[in-house]
């Protein structure tokens, strides 16, 4: 199978490099304005959507055969699944860019359908495959949060034109971020990661039981917080679901380090390295919080600081994880394409040879280090450091897109 | 024509890469048995991991490469996971290249 994941992973770098050259465009001046606005919601949608979502989704069609040893339940229900999905973002692009609430609520719904035929498509494979183990139980877990959170993003867009949910919207935009990032991003990057990290390291023998707890406590962190959000509940149950979803980071952390410690190659390559680095940074910035929420509680729900956790959530591991992973997934995609049928007839590549690990490796230092004069822009309400960092992240994000487009000409 | 031996088709295994490790299947001590009949090959191999995505790939690649050897007439490969593949069936060779440490 390459031409399904291949049209999602070319989408989703189509979107990443459209959202980079935007901000770009704009010197990153939006970084530093509020994000709900309809410019804020086009460009969070067009990185959130556009590229994560749409490279995530590739990525399962791609890998779900390594996690299951079994292929996809409908490969033809994947492309029209990716036909919904895209031209419901597209719609909702145009929707937010122009302000005009039909257009948001139609294709919303449009991209809702993509959503539920992709979960669809999963939960037949995983229900025909029937083996249950932290990484099949992570996959499914993350398809009920990412069909709940384009149900609830659509609900808004719905509310935006016929109203009824006014009530709700608030609670029902908190429940879709949190849903959307933690839920679907986090249960999905964690339990890939069980099934993959092991193997970049080829490493045999490491313990699992920290799999279960991780997963439990990260999901229990993600029900506990969206359901506060939702019901309205007093702030305890919010600290109580961050605090979960933490310690959870952390524990992953800790695995990720008994998975290293057992490993039997010396590198698993930049990628890969760096996505593990995201993974402590994760555990960290989660720390970090619970820390400054503990002494200045008031002090977390300040718009600033939650943009400044959205960035170093989003960016310092979402897509600090998707960016690495792309470094095995590009290769991998496109070496069983064109070099695999050709083992034993000639002599052919390793995937190693078709990317630059020199290049990748200071590329993903130069984003990681743009995110955070980025984020210490926001901090100390420096707006040119923002533009800058903002700008440097974009630039170097672009620069790492073209190093991952080249594997396919090789 | 000599009878093809199993020091031979071990010998012509050992183009076969594994592409993410760039390491030969031979060296990596993936290959569990091999039993040769009047030119019918039955090569008995298991992967570093169940759901190896390099797996049809490398199935594939022993298959082509035997079948290009004259003297053999056909070729199965049967993949098992029992005994499971385990680090210290590698070669020193296959250790080196990974930078395989105990």
């Amino acid at each position: 199978m390459f031409r399904l994941p291949f049209s999602f992973i070319f989408t989703g770098i189509a979107g990443f490099v459209v959202f980079h050259l935007l901000s770009l465009a704009n010197f990153a001046g939006w970084v530093g304005d509020m994000p709900r606005t309809p410019d804020g919601w086009f460009r969070v949608h067009l990185l959130v959507l556009g590229w994560a979502a749409m490279t995530a989704m590739g990525a399962v069609y791609q890998l779900i055969s390594v996690v299951l040893q079994s292929k996809i339940y409908s490969e033809r229900l994947g492309f029209i699944q990716y036909a919904f999905f895209l031209i419901g973002l597209l719609g909702l692009l145009y929707g937010f860019r122009s302000g005009q609430v039909y257009w948001i609520a139609g294709f919303a719904t449009i991209a809702f359908a993509g959503i539920a035929l992709f979960v669809w498509n999963l939960l037949c494979t995983l229900l025909r495959a029937s083996q249950w183990n932290p990484v099949t139980v992570g996959v499914l877990l993350s398809l009920v949060y990412f069909t709940s959170a384009g149900l609830f993003g659509m609900a808004m867009g719905l509310n935006f034109a016929f109203g009824g949910l006014n009530g709700w919207h608030e609670r029902l935009f908190a429940a879709h971020i949190w849903l959307g990032t933690v839920g679907w991003f986090g249960t999905l990057i964690i339990s890939f990661s069980f099934k993959l990290l092991p193997m970049f390291y080829l490493a045999h023998g490491h313990p699992t039981r920290l799999q279960h707890a991780v997963l439990w406590l990260w999901n229990a962190g993600a029900v506990v917080e969206t359901a506060a959000y939702l019901c309205g509940a007093p702030l305890i149950w919010k600290g109580i679901g961050f605090l979960l979803v933490t310690v959870a980071a952390v524990l992953f952390s800790a695995h990720i380090l008994q998975i290293r410690k057992r490993r039997h190659k010396k590198t698993p390559g930049a990628g890969i390295r760096w996505a593990t680095i995201g993974a402590g940074w994760l555990a960290l910035l989660g720390v970090a919080v619970c820390i400054v929420c503990f002494l200045f509680p008031r002090t977390v729900f300040q718009p600033k600081t939650v943009v400044l956790l959205i960035w170093g959530y989003l960016w310092g591991w979402v897509a600090l994880t998707i960016l690495g992973y792309l470094s095995k997934i590009a290769p991998f995609l496109w070496w069983t394409h064109k070099y695999g049928p050709r083992v034993g007839k000639q002599k052919v590549p390793a995937m190693a040879d078709l990317m630059n690990e020199r290049w990748a490796n200071v590329h993903l230092a130069l984003i990681a280090a743009s995110l955070v004069m980025l984020m210490a822009g926001i901090g100390f309400d420096q707006a040119a450091v923002i533009r800058i960092g903002g700008s440097a992240l974009s630039l170097f994000s672009l620069a790492y897109t073209v190093l991952i487009a080249r594997v396919f000409t090789r | 024509m000599e009878p093809i031996k199993k020091e031979q088709v071990l010998e012509w295994l050992t183009t076969v890469y594994d592409p993410e490790l760039g390491v030969n299947i031979v060296d990596l001590g993936l290959i569990y048995d091999i039993q040769i009949r009047d030119g019918h090959v039955e090569i008995t191999m298991t992967m570093t991991t169940p759901g190896c995505p390099m797996h049809h790939a490398i199935v594939g690649g022993v298959e082509r490469t035997l079948h290009s050897i004259d003297g053999i007439r056909s070729v199965r490969v049967e993949v098992v996971w029992d005994p499971p593949w385990s680090p210290d069936k590698m070669s020193e060779e296959a250790k080196e290249r990974l930078g395989y440490f105990a």
